[in-house]
This record gives C-alpha cells, sequence and structure tokens, in this order.
C-alpha cells in the first residue's frame, strides 16, 4: 500500500479501526441466524406491545415492503449482476391477481394471495427465459419494456377496471398486513442467506463476475439465472399481492410503478448489493429518509433523497455493508502474506509434494 | 480420471484418444482460420500447440471448447461426438479450460472460486442448493496449500497479484479434474519463479494423476521442455506434428516462424 493511500485513510482508520469492523462483521456472519430470529421477533413484538394501526404501523409495514422489493431485485440484479428495471411487472401482476381474484371471483384472500405468487413465477419464468439470454443495457432495456408493456395490457384489459383501476373495500386488518409483510421478509432473508452460502450462490455470483467463464466451467447460465429470476418474481409477486389490499385501491400507476423500480434499485445500490443484509438495510434507511423529509420538509424530498444518493455512492460506491466489509478486509491479503507464492517458492512446499 | 477405461466405446474403430479432431474447419467469412485440422491426444500425454501469432490456435480450441461450432468436421471428446453440444455440456463431460488472460471470480473469495470448481453432485439447482461438506472445504484447503495460496482462502480472489490469479485458476482446474485440459499460454504473463511452479506443478498433476494437457504456448523454451509432443499450426493448416526434437529441425516450421513461405 502507497503511503499517501495510507495517509489519506489515516483518519478514517483512528476513528473506526478496520479490525473493529472486521470482527464486528464475523460477529454478524457467524450469528446470522440469531440475528434474523431476534429481528424478527422484535419485529412482531410492536403491536404487541401497542403499536395500533395508523400512521406508525403503515410506516413500518411499508419498510417491510421495500425491503422485499429491493432484496429480490438485488438477488438477480446484485448477486446475479443482471439489473432489472423490470420487476415492478411481478409486483404488478401479483397486485392484480388478488384483487380480480378477491373481488371478481370471490375467492378468500390467503388463496388468492398463494395464485397470485404462482402465476407471478409463472410469468417470470417465461419472460425470463427470453430477456435473460440479453446482457447489460439491454437486457435492462428489455425488463423496462416488459414493465411498460404489462402496465398498459392492465390499462386496456376490462377486468383490471383500465386505467381508472380498482377500489378494494373488504380488506383485512393493518395488522394482519404488518405481520404478512414482517413474515415475507423474514423468510426472504432466511432463504437469500441460506442460498449465499450455498453454490448455487455461488454460481449466481460466477455469472456475475465472469459469465463466460462459469459456461466454460460447465454451468448452463441461463438455467441458473432463470431459476433466480423466478425466485425474484416470486417474493416480488407475493408483495405485490399483499399490497393491492392493503392499499385498498390498485391502479395501472400504482401497480406497475417504474419509479418504485427506480426506488428499490437505490435501496440495494446504497445499502450494499450483492449481500443479505446490504438491501434490507437500504431499503429501511432510504425509506425512513423518505418518510422524514416528507414529514418535516415538504416539496424538498427528491433534492434531499438526490442528496443522500449522490453521498452515498461517493462515500461507499459499493454500497454501505460492501464498502464496509472491503474496509475491513483491506489488510486481509498482506496480513496472509501476499507474496507468499513468491516469497517460498523454492522452499518446502514443493519439494515435499515430489 | 480412473473413467478412461470404463469410457463407452461408442467409437467402432476403437478409439482410446481423450480428444480427437477430424477435419475440422472454421471459416470467419473468406478467411479460413482453421483448415481441415486432425488432432489427437491420447490420456496422460501432455501435447503443445504453436504457432505463429494469427495462426488459429486459440479459434482452434474454441472449436473443441463448444465457444465456436466448427463449419466442418468433428470433435470427439472420449470417442463421443461432441461438436454440436453446447459448451457448458462439454466441460460437464470432461474438458476444463484455462483462458489466455486469467479468468476467475475476481469479487468472490478464493475459496468459493474453489468450490465452484469441484464438478461433485451434478450442475442441478436443487443439488447445488446443499451447503457444500466439509470433506470439498478439506479439498480445497488442501489445494491451496498445494499452491503455495495457503491463508488466502477468504480473500478476495480480485485482490491476488496476475500470478496468484493464475495458480488459483490451476487450482480450480485441479479441482474439478477434468478428463483433459486445455490450456491457453499458461506461461503468458507471469514472473520467472512462479512459472518454474506453475511447471512443477503441471508436471506433477500429469505424473500422479495422469492429467492430459493440450496447451498453446508461445514461450518455446517452456513448451519444448514440458510437451511429450507438439503441434504446429500455420495459416490454419496444421504443418507439422512431432516430439520437440522433431518439430525443432522441421524446416517448414523453421520457415513458418521466419515468414517464408
Amino acid at each position: 500500500m502507497s503511503t499517501t493511500e495510507e495517509e489519506s485513510d489515516g483518519a478514517l482508520r483512528s476513528i473506526l479501526p478496520p479490525k473493529q469492523v472486521d470482527w464486528f462483521i464475523n460477529v454478524c456472519d457467524h450469528y446470522g441466524w440469531a440475528l434474523l430470529l431476534v429481528g424478527a421477533l422484535v419485529g412482531a413484538s410492536f403491536p404487541v406491545l401497542g403499536l395500533e394501526g395508523g400512521y406508525y404501523m403503515t410506516v413500518l409495514t411499508e419498510m417491510y415492503l421495500f425491503a422485499i422489493l429491493a432484496l429480490s431485485w438485488d438477488i438477480v440484479g446484485g448477486q446475479t449482476g443482471y439489473p432489472s428495471f423490470g420487476n415492478m411487472a411481478f409486483f404488478g401482476i401479483g397486485a392484480y391477481a388478488t384483487a380480480i381474484l378477491t373481488k371478481d371471483f370471490a375467492l378468500a384472500f390467503p388463496t388468492a394471495f398463494l395464485l397470485a405468487g404462482l402465476l407471478a413465477v409463472s410469468f417470470a419464468g417465461l419472460i425470463g427465459i427470453i430477456v435473460l439470454r440479453l446482457r447489460g443495457h439491454y437486457f435492462a432495456i428489455a425488463t423496462l419494456g416488459v414493465l411498460l408493456v404489462a402496465q398498459q395490457v392492465s390499462r386496456i384489459l376490462d377486468i383490471t377496471g383500465g386505467s381508472s383501476g380498482k377500489i378494494l373495500l373488504e380488506t383485512p386488518t393493518a395488522e394482519t398486513f404488518y405481520y404478512l409483510f414482517l413474515g415475507l421478509l423474514v423468510v426472504e432473508i432466511g432463504l437469500v442467506y441460506y442460498i449465499s452460502g450455498t453454490r448455487f450462490g455461488f454460481v449466481l455470483n460466477a455469472i456475475r463476475d465472469d459469465e463466460e467463464k462459469a459456461t466454460a466451467m460447465g454451468f448452463n447460465t441461463t438455467y441458473y439465472k432463470t431459476a433466480a429470476w423466478m425466485l425474484a418474481g416470486l417474493f416480488t409477486g407475493f408483495a405485490g399481492a399483499a399490497y393491492s389490499l392493503f392499499n385498498t385501491f390498485i391502479d395501472p400507476q400504482t401497480a406497475y410503478n417504474g419509479a418504485w423500480n427506480v426506488e428499490l434499485i437505490a435501496m440495494a445500490l446504497l445499502g450494499g448489493s450483492g449481500t443479505v443484509a446490504g438491501p434490507v438495510l437500504g431499503a429501511f434507511g432510504l425509506h425512513t429518509i423518505i418518510e422524514l423529509v416528507e414529514t418535516y420538509a415538504v416539496g424538498w424530498q427528491l433534492v434531499l433523497l438526490g442528496g443522500a444518493v449522490i453521498v452515498t455512492v461517493i462515500g461507499f460506491p459499493n454500497g454501505v455493508v460492501g464498502t464496509l466489509s472491503e474496509y475491513a478486509s483491506q489488510m486481509d491479503y498482506y496480513k496472509h502474506g501476499g507474496m507468499a507464492a513468491t516469497d517460498t517458492d523454492d522452499g518446502a512446499e514443493v519439494s515435499a509434494d515430489e | 480420471m480412473s473413467k478412461a477405461t470404463s469410457s463407452p466405446a461408442t467409437d467402432a474403430s476403437g478409439d482410446r484418444a481423450v480428444l480427437r479432431t477430424d477435419g475440422v474447419t472454421k471459416r470467419f467469412g473468406g478467411l479460413t482460420a482453421v483448415d481441415d485440422v486432425d488432432i489427437e491426444i491420447h490420456r496422460g500425454e501432455i501435447v503443445g500447440l504453436i504457432g505463429p501469432n494469427g495462426a488459429g490456435k486459440s479459434t482452434l480450441f474454441n472449436c473443441i471448447t463448444g465457444t465456436l461450432t466448427p463449419d466442418e468436421g468433428r470433435v470427439y471428446l472420449q470417442g463421443e461426438d461432441v461438436t454440436d453440444w453446447p459448451e457448458h455440456k462439454i466441460a460437464r463431460a470432461g474438458l476444463g479450460r484455462m483462458f489466455q488472460e486469467t479468468r476467475i471470480f475476481g469479487d468472490m473469495t478464493v475459496r468459493k472460486n474453489l468450490l465452484l470448481a469441484a464438478q461433485e453432485g451434478g450442475a442441478d439447482v436443487s443439488s447445488l442448493m446443499r451447503r457444500p461438506d466439509s470433506s470439498l472445504l478439506a479439498r480445497t484447503d488442501e489445494l491451496l496449500d498445494y499452491v503455495d495460496l495457503g491463508g488466502l482462502a477468504e480473500t478476495r480472489a480480485g485482490r491476488m497479484s496476475f500470478g496468484q490469479q493464475k495458480l488459483l485458476e490451476f487450482a480450480m482446474e485441479l479441482m474439478s479434474e477434468p478428463e483433459i485440459l486445455l490450456m491457453d499460454e499458461p506461461a503468458g504473463g507471469i514472473n520467472p519463479s512462479m512459472l518454474g511452479n506453475l511447471i512443477e506443478y503441471i508436471r506433477n498433476a500429469n505424473e500422479e494423476q495422469e492429467s492430459t494437457i493440450f496447451l498453446i504456448e508461445h514461450n518455446m523454451d517452456f513448451v519444448m521442455d514440458i510437451a511429450d509432443r507438439i503441434y504446429v499450426l500455420a495459416h490454419g493448416e496444421r504443418i507439422a506434428n512431432g516430439t520437440p526434437e522433431e518439430i525443432q529441425n522441421d524446416q517448414r516450421v523453421l520457415d513458418a516462424y521466419l515468414g517464408r513461405e
């Protein structure tokens, strides 16, 4: 490491020693399941402790919702390296499915909810096989196209209520939705956390880092990409399925909200895409900022939101979680003898194998 | 590696070659990059592929691995016709490849790179959904120690030096134990002492595990030293085949390298 870098890092190192950050990250890694359980219990205890339906419960529920969306986006966008601008298409399909099934077909909400998830996954599978053959910008544009087409279709059809949408009055209680979104989020975090430690998770990361090499190693990348995409579709679809009734209203603009799609990407990137905690923390953080601004600085939302994005991108280019873990492990390479391979070349290792 | 004797005898001619190409031809527009090339590599051999720049060496590799589909001719891997197979399927069937520009997964830890290379349990999503077991983990440690990268298991692979990345890529191939390993310029761009190590590793793998290796190389000392046999390509055509001594004394080869037709 050069001296100039050391000097500029010096101040930060004394305030926030990499060792402690490293220790903290290791603890989080090691006790991941325990942390998730604690988080779930804390979240579940709020209504028991007296949180009632109203502003704060809605805000928390929305935080869980965005965390689900950001984490789903990140399965494909962050872990696999395929940034999608069309994730909200799954959301819209889920949302309309429950709206139509409960209102027009008088199905019970749980049945409609499950069917909506199934529908979103099937749609994801179908679309995935086509758009996942594209890469980079082409993929991003194609997914945006999917979102716009889905939105337009919902405007045209009668069953979706056209552009005026559907009003849904018979809905479960606010508390039900609170627990539903929390439960979905906990299950999804658990699943993504588990996958990130399996070779399936490694394949997704490998596709992100070098897809051609992954293919040369015997991985049919389209197959894994489609699987990841369908998983993202499932949770995004479920989130939409619950959202339409939670919101008591659904129209093409809300269901296929392009602005939300950008927002959830920002959440994943700010928190740290390609990590498990990053998108969730990003969603919590950004949504809190948005709520605060909407309460105390009406009219300045977008300005402050933009500011937050700029500061994070400059200060934490890999997202908060990603940058911290990079910072913590910076010295690892040198500690373990980065020069090992050249220093010991004619040492014992080689001759021992002969 | 033990599959050698039990491989399906689909080839009536009693083909014992690990890899065989039969008149492989690849054209790009009016240019014939690879012209009617026959190659045969047997188990346990180290075979070199040399030729001036633009001779078609990498194109031939790409035709073998399935990255490109030959316009004419067939490619047989262990007697099985794999010409029209997709690249990933050929790789699964036992063909390993190291690229010219070292390619590892830079944002993943060294250990994850290795775990990914292991072929155990197939490639289904369901079978990959299990956490890597302790025997796999033990093997990653063993291999890392072997190539002098011990202690770097949890380091981000992209942070290592170029030479170390090359060693990692080689360790990944040892992990997957391919039937045949195609190496595109393994000696390119690494320092002499590390090159010494790499030669040692390649020799060991070849002698102890009967690994079969087919390599493109520009470093003549290296390739003459390590190869049992050498093929020479020029203008897409195979102009010579023989032991290093024979190749060094072949007039056509000398002419090709000196630019005489």
